[in-house]
């Protein structure tokens, strides 16, 4: 209420204050809609007409296209999914999903409870390897591991065949997706469950030891039921990711014929001619079962209530692991060596292998048949300092417009009485629901159609990246608003300031660190997205993920797609590591 | 300067937080608004501090009006010139003390110098000149709610609102700090409205105090007058009252308790068919062992449990006719009265209080109507 109140004019008759459609009530309405109305319509603009345009596309002849939108409406397309091949892809998804989903809780809660709560060797590295995978593309991880294991001329293949062995290893396969998706999701699990395990109260696991139970049993009765709606929580947004995921699954999925309900989308698409109503209803399919996930999500978040976290940082005691104590060390140095180590070796190898024909990991050896120069030639190729100044360029722009909005929006929802506060937070939110195969065909649809000459131009990028992000931009800038108390805004108000002026001299600098870190996350998002560019990018304005992409695509530059990643890997963690150099201090 | 509040209403979505409230402050008073968290009285300071916008009445600061639902008028919070110390103190933690207070006379645009100056000076008042270039998140909560009095008291504010000020202090410091919150609000003739739930503290700061409940005002008196003569039982129970027992209806001056086979005599007479209890300090009870055939109200029963408190102790005693009844004894009766021991209760009859249950016109909101939890994060849907 306090940001809206504005002095108003005296008026003439008094209303009588039960009658709700008195000239001053309407204006009072008018009034708390002014603000909201203006972001909730900038919010629909970038995000519900992009979704509304598939589902429109799903129900009607033909996609929107500049000057025709069709409405004549059929349910034709959703013929295409009674075919057999897309009821394959769904099946192909959903064990992918669960598979991977099941595996990756495995492997993050395994690291979370081993770095929060174990007297393991070496506790802040296994924290670290728990964490890496999330710095590492899950499409470069992707990448990597298809030059590790593709069938015959994957580097391990040529490994084992050098040692007798037969060249078993096949990426370009289920297992080969459920491995690389569990090891690049797993963080997720990790950093929810890691957070839930050491803000623990002691106090509950103290009173279980005092009230008779063995450590053993603490575990078991107290510690993972007060840890499981993280473990939950976690598993599903990590279906939900792994199931609209693209890239993963068109690098290593498609050469195999394994194909996913994003796979397939993206191939009908850019079929000739592009059957683009039937993938759009295929869309729509992908949108109802995350939606459903998500609802889930929610749910169990809802019900977190009650794991006590206290947030104060306090020390759990450990628990030892004994003879355990090695052996769980090799295992987690062992995930370290699949995750990353392999990967960046693999991409070591390949950028620097002269000839793409090796019969033997020992030809690497011979004189001249490894040389890393490419990465100098990269490095001073045009192609690559356009990619990479395209990339930067947008990145900014999208992670500073997408701060500003996020900041706007959560203010509004938090700290205000507006009216339509529910819309501003639910449509911020949409982007969760709807898998980036699915956005990027909208968003390509909607600035195709736009009167505003913006496709075609990196300002679509930087649009279409506010959109995608919104959430975490949301959710970032939410709890930092909420962590700062509303108090000390409104004693600047009562103190003379207006509440413009109190907002920038108190609130902002008070969320320096969340706006900043809300900023870099936007930024690290933009710089390693790759499904949305890839429905907007046109050869002026390849970014740096689309170039890796291409490079990868087209079979012969395998050596400049290593070299890039490898370099791509050195940005990426850089900037991953200003947001723990701000939280320091 | 002196604060008129007219036919107040504040609505929370469906939930009317204040209902109809006038109150008038004169010049340099000190009202204290006491009640129970949800009461209202956050509610109405922060309309006052126009930090809500009520849906209905009107509020009027040394004569000019600042709040008009009927009219239209509404001043903002920064137009006011009200002073408001948050319970949370609010003092910016990314500033200096000095920087701190300094903020409203830089509002004010007071030259350089002279806000130093002025700042200093306020920091003077209340014992804080020698930490003005600390960081103010480098002090303690005693201190930082000092800064928070001083930043308000620099800007010369109309009139001061405290709202719940001492309550997230330490019971010590609470005590000295209300001491002189009291020696400064006399000393500048301060107008001030101060909120809290801490019935001692009331009494101690308040010219008069208003006992809020369920959005509205059930009695505004002198602090000497509530605490002797409280409109309600339910008022009574919430200023300490311990013994509070329903009565049968009846006019006389005989009654009998509603749920014991018990007679109390009281100087007061019944209130017929008006609900009602009567109420008696703990204070005005007397444990003997010997009965005192010269009172008028005297029963027997059996001691269930002494706690020393000092100078005082307390006595609980179960009578035979059912209830148990609170004394406040002297400290040196501990050694006198043990758990399971017979004893005879007396009270006189002038102590025995009849009082309506409630104070007509007060009535709980329905129950449907708890602040709807969308509300929680808007505005302070509590209070």
């Amino acid at each position: 209420m306090a940001a809206t109140l504005v002095e108003a004019p005296a008026e003439g008759p008094t209303p009588s204050p039960s009658a709700p459609e008195t000239p001053r009530a309407r204006r009072s309405v008018a009034r708390r809609w002014l603000g909201s109305g203006l972001l909730i319509a900038f919010l629909a603009f970038l995000i519900l007409v992009p979704a509304g345009f598939v589902l429109l596309a799903s129900m009607t002849d033909s996609v929107p296209r500049p000057g025709n939108i069709s409405l004549s409406p059929t349910l034709g397309n959703f013929g295409v999914l009674g075919v057999p091949e897309v009821r394959q892809a769904f099946v192909n998804s959903m064990v992918m999903a669960i598979a991977a989903t099941l595996l990756a809780g495995l492997i993050g809660g395994t690291l979370a409870f081993l770095a929060a709560r174990t007297d393991i060797r070496l506790p802040k590295l296994v924290y670290l390897v728990g964490l890496m995978p999330m710095f590492l593309p899950s499409y470069v991880g992707a990448l990597a591991w298809s030059m590790l294991g593709s069938p015959n001329a994957g580097l391990l293949n040529i490994g084992l065949r050098d040692v007798g062995l037969p060249a078993f290893v096949n990426m370009y396969s289920m297992p080969g997706l459920v491995l690389v998706f569990a090891m690049y999701y797993a963080p997720y699990t990790f950093l929810m469950v890691h957070a839930a395990l050491s803000l623990m109260s002691p106090d509950l696991e103290e009173a279980a030891q005092i009230h008779g139970s063995s450590t053993r049993t603490m575990l078991r009765r107290i510690s993972f039921p007060l840890a499981l709606p993280a473990v939950l929580g976690s598993a599903i947004l990590t279906f939900t990711l792994i199931f609209e995921n693209f890239p993963v699954a068109q690098v290593l999925g498609t050469p195999g014929g394994v194909d996913t309900l994003p796979t397939f989308i993206f191939r009908l698409l850019n079929a000739t001619p592009s059957r683009g109503n039937e993938s759009a209803a295929i869309a729509v399919v992908l949108v109802a079962v995350v939606i459903i996930a998500t609802t889930l999500q929610n749910r169990v978040i809802a019900k977190r209530s009650f794991t006590t976290v206290t947030g104060k940082g306090v020390k759990n005691k450990k628990i030892a692991l004994g003879r355990w104590r090695t052996p769980a060390l090799l295992g987690v140095l062992g995930f370290f060596t699949l995750s990353i180590l392999l990967p960046l070796l693999a991409l070591v190898v390949t950028a620097g292998r002269a000839t793409p024909y090796m019969t033997s990991i020992g030809d690497l050896f011979q004189p001249g048949a490894f040389d890393l120069s490419i990465i100098g030639t990269v490095l001073q190729s045009s192609s690559f300092l356009d990619a990479t100044g395209n990339s930067v360029v947008v990145s900014l722009v999208a992670a500073t417009a997408g701060t500003v909005l996020a900041f706007l929006c959560g203010y509004a929802v938090y700290r205000t009485t507006v009216s339509g506060r529910r819309l501003i937070e639910g449509i911020s939110m949409v982007p969760l629901a709807i898998p980036a195969v699915v956005l990027g065909m909208g968003l390509l649809w909607t600035w195709l159609v736009m009167p505003i000459p913006l496709y075609g131009t990196l300002a679509v990028m930087a649009v279409a990246f506010v959109a995608v992000q919104s959430p975490q931009g949301f959710r970032g800038i939410a709890s930092s608003i909420l962590q700062t108390d509303r108090d000390l805004e409104d004693s600047a108000v009562m103190l003379g300031a207006s509440r413009t002026r109190a907002v920038l001299a108190v609130t902002v600098p008070l969320m320096k660190v969340g706006l900043l870190s809300t900023f870099v996350l936007l930024l690290m998002l933009s710089m390693r997205e790759l499904t949305v560019p890839l429905f907007l990018y046109t050869t002026d304005t390849k970014i740096l993920s689309i170039a890796i992409y291409d490079a990868f695509e087209n079979g012969g530059a395998l050596r400049g797609a290593a070299a890039m990643s490898l370099l791509y890997c050195v940005v990426m963690f850089v900037l991953s590591y200003i947001p723990r150099r701000l939280a320091n201090r | 300067m002196d604060v008129t509040i007219a036919n107040l209403s504040l609505h929370y979505g469906d939930f009317q937080a204040v209902k109809d409230l006038s109150l008038d402050i004169a010049d340099g008073e000190s009202v204290v608004m006491l009640g129970q968290s949800g009461c209202g009285k956050t509610s109405t300071m922060r309309c006052v501090a126009g930090l809500e916008e009520p849906s209905a009445g009107s509020i009027s600061i040394g004569g000019r009006t600042v709040f008009d639902a009927a009219a239209g008028t509404r001043v903002p919070a920064n137009k006011r010139n009200v002073g408001l110390v948050f319970q949370s103190y609010a003092v910016w933690p990314h500033l200096t003390v000095l920087e701190n207070v300094a903020f409203p006379l830089r509002m004010q645009k007071v030259g350089k110098a002279a806000m130093r100056e002025k700042a200093l000076t306020t920091l003077r008042t209340v014992g804080l000149e020698d930490q003005a270039d600390k960081s103010a998140s480098a002090l303690s909560g005693g201190q930082m709610q000092r800064v928070a009095l001083a930043r308000s008291l620099a800007m010369e504010p109309a009139i001061m609102l405290l709202d719940e000020p001492l309550s997230n202090l330490d019971a010590r410091l609470r005590d000295d700090l209300r001491v002189e919150l009291r020696r400064l609000q006399l000393e500048l003739g301060l107008t001030s409205i101060y909120v809290t739930h801490d019935q001692s503290e009331a009494l101690a700061l308040a010219d008069r105090v208003a006992v809020m409940q369920h959005g509205r005002i059930a009695q505004l008196a002198a602090p000497t007058e509530i605490y002797e003569n409280p409109a309600s039982a339910s008022i009574a129970a919430f200023l300490g009252v311990l013994n509070i027992f329903a009565v049968r209806p009846s006019t006389g001056h005989r009654l009998e308790a509603a749920d014991h086979p018990l007679e109390l005599v009281s100087e007061s007479a019944g209130l017929g068919d008006v609900p009602a209890s009567v109420s008696i300090r703990p204070e005005h009870v007397r444990v003997t062992v010997d009965r005192d055939e010269q009172v008028d109200n005297a029963w027997e029963g059996v001691v269930e449990v002494t706690v020393f408190q000092g100078a005082t102790a307390r006595c609980s005693v179960r009578l035979d006719a059912g209830p148990v009844v609170e004394a406040t004894v002297a400290g040196s009766a501990i050694k006198v009265f043990h758990p399971g021991d017979r004893v005879h209760v007396h009270v006189d009859a002038r102590d025995v209080k009849v009082l309506p249950d409630e104070v007509p016109g007060i009535v709980p909101a329905a129950p449907v109507e708890a602040p709807r939890s969308e509300l929680v994060g808007a505005g302070r849907a509590g209070e």
